[in-house]
């Protein structure tokens, strides 16, 4: 049975399609996975056994049936507790929503049942989606299945841990400063935060109206692109989802990258970086430049502007939705979470408009400038060694602490104020045998070419495919 | 306690009635003379635009357009 629990999810869904195993058996080894390996992990909230039997023996009578099969058909998996599903618990990681159960299904969710995919349980996250590290005071902190000491980053904690721990084949998390992107890196798994605009939110918690993203994490960038092109595209119930068409993501995976222009920047993405992760970016570079791709270092412009824009605009929104909540019982919150939203008052909204009129003109200026020379940048997903749970509880520890959990997600929040398209994907481990994480980024609406990129290196490096020590079976 | 960090949390009580909640609430309140500092180094460095500034609009703009 644990054979099946370390299939891609690819390779799950092909082989129920193909009759060479159900979906009720994909369901009960990665049950039977999680029963061994979450009292360690605690990457999950809540699950539902019952009812994913349901889903799953319908999966299969559609397959002997000869039913038409969906490109997930028969695929159980569990997502970031912040996914409506209408009349099922939807905790958001607070003991403010512990009971909660919406009305409402999300959009993504149901794009995801009409590929064929169901759900088993909710994932472990950060409160409100608001940590970089996988701190959760009510649920309990979620462990690294590379080194429970050390952090999952955040917040889409339990998204990262179960899907590097082989018992779920895909999670959905949510990336608002880097919360795909992170839990990707220090779990050692594939996933990718869209163009902004490009996947619906409708029946997704907001924690920032204008930096929150959807998108998956898996064991692969190849799992990335079915699953991107189930998702993305136009929802009338998102407004501000983007009518961009959208391609056949796994198809543009070719391995061909002759010719693509790789850029690695000389400032702000290796400020502080541990020699340890800049040896496995260059590492990097060499199997990506033995595929052809010509590597160039240069200097980002606006940077400055990013990070002084980018640094207010989701606080300003955190603090509007818990505003309520923050006057009538903020000792219900981590620590972290209100001691972060708290400053979120007192920014003028001369600075929060400022913020946002530049967006725009800011991503001109900056991909202007940047995709004259180079089709992608290269980056750490984060620039140092992975810090332990302890290390960055801002809850217990001492004054400071804050600094060295904001350091976690310095990669990856310039791309939400850019809105660009960024991916993580392993490429090596620490000292401490965490893993390293690569993040490639590009232009708007370049999610084909970033994951092409991730796919190349994944064919010649087996990062992706590494079992961590918590799976001893 | 800075004066900074003073007028903050008045504000923020006037303004909003939500009290600082904890210590480290109160430390990054402090913090927001960062926030300051770095819109004060951008003054003068990005001039008005007459165009519609749309971040929706500069996404099309930018975007890749061939694979």
């Amino acid at each position: 049975m644990s054979g099946l629990a370390d299939l891609s999810m690819i390779e799950a869904a092909d082989a129920v399609r193909a009759g060479n195993a159900t979906s009720v058996e994909l369901l009960e080894a990665v049950w039977a996975r999680m029963e061994a390996v979450n009292p360690v992990l605690n990457a999950t909230i809540w699950t539902d056994k019952e009812d994913a039997l349901k889903s799953a023996r319908a999966a299969d009578a559609a397959v002997r049936n000869k039913a038409p099969l969906g490109v997930l058909h028969g695929v159980p998996m569990m997502h970031k507790d912040m996914y409506y599903q209408a009349g099922k618990l939807s905790t958001c990681g607070s003991a403010l929503r512990r009971n909660w159960r919406p009305t409402i299904t999300a959009t993504v969710i149901e794009r995801l049942a009409a590929a064929g995919a169901y759900t088993f349980g909710g994932l472990n996250m950060a409160e409100f989606a608001q940590n970089p590290t996988g701190h959760n005071k009510t649920f309990g902190d979620c462990h690294n299945p590379w080194n429970p000491p050390y952090i999952t980053g955040g917040s889409s904690s339990g998204s990262g841990a179960s899907v590097a721990a082989r018992f779920n084949y895909m999670a959905l998390g949510s990336d608002t400063g880097g919360s795909i992107r992170l839990p990707a890196s220090a779990n050692g798994v594939s996933g990718i935060k869209p163009t902004q605009t490009r996947v619906s939110r409708y029946g997704v918690m907001p924690l920032s109206f204008t930096h929150d993203n959807v998108g998956p994490l898996c064991r692969s960038a190849r799992d990335c692109a079915r699953v991107m092109t189930v998702i993305a595209g136009h929802d009338p119930r998102d407004p501000t989802s983007a009518r961009e068409p959208v391609p056949d993501y796994e198809a543009a995976l070719t391995g061909d990258i002759r010719g693509l222009r790789i850029g690695v920047p000389t400032n702000v993405f290796f400020d502080g970086a541990d020699a340890q992760v800049i040896a496995a970016i260059d590492q990097v570079l060499e199997v990506l430049k033995a595929r052809g791709a010509i590597v160039t270092r240069l200097t980002l412009p606006m940077m400055d502007a990013v990070a002084a824009y980018g640094g207010i605009v989701s606080r300003v929104e955190a603090a509007t939705i818990h505003a309520e909540w923050m006057r009538t019982d903020s000792q219900a919150y981590g620590v972290h979470i209100s001691g972060r939203m708290y400053p979120g008052y007192a920014i003028p909204a001369p600075y929060y408009v400022e913020a946002l009129s530049r967006r725009g003109p800011v991503l001109k200026a900056f991909a202007a400038d940047v995709f004259a020379k180079v089709d992608v940048l290269i980056t750490p997903s984060i620039p140092t060694c992975l810090p332990t749970l302890a290390e960055t509880d801002i809850d217990h520890g001492p004054p400071g602490t804050e600094t060295k959990f904001m350091a976690v997600s310095a990669n990856t929040r310039p791309f939400n104020y850019l809105g660009l398209p960024a991916i993580s994907i392993p490429c090596g481990f620490d000292p401490n045998f965490c893993p390293i994480g690569l993040q490639i980024a590009g232009r708007p609406f370049a999610e084909a070419r970033i994951m092409q990129v991730a796919d190349a290196y994944q064919r010649d490096t087996d990062f992706h495919s590494r079992r961590p020590p918590v799976l001893k079976d | 306690m800075s004066t900074l960090l003073t007028q903050t949390e008045a504000s923020i009580l006037t303004w909003h009635n939500v009290a600082a909640p904890n210590d480290p609430a109160r430390r990054l309140a402090a913090e927001l003379a960062f926030t300051i500092a770095a819109f004060e180094k951008l003054r003068g460095t990005l001039v008005f635009e007459d165009e519609p500034a749309s971040f929706e609009a500069a996404l099309q703009a930018t975007k890749e357009t061939a694979p």
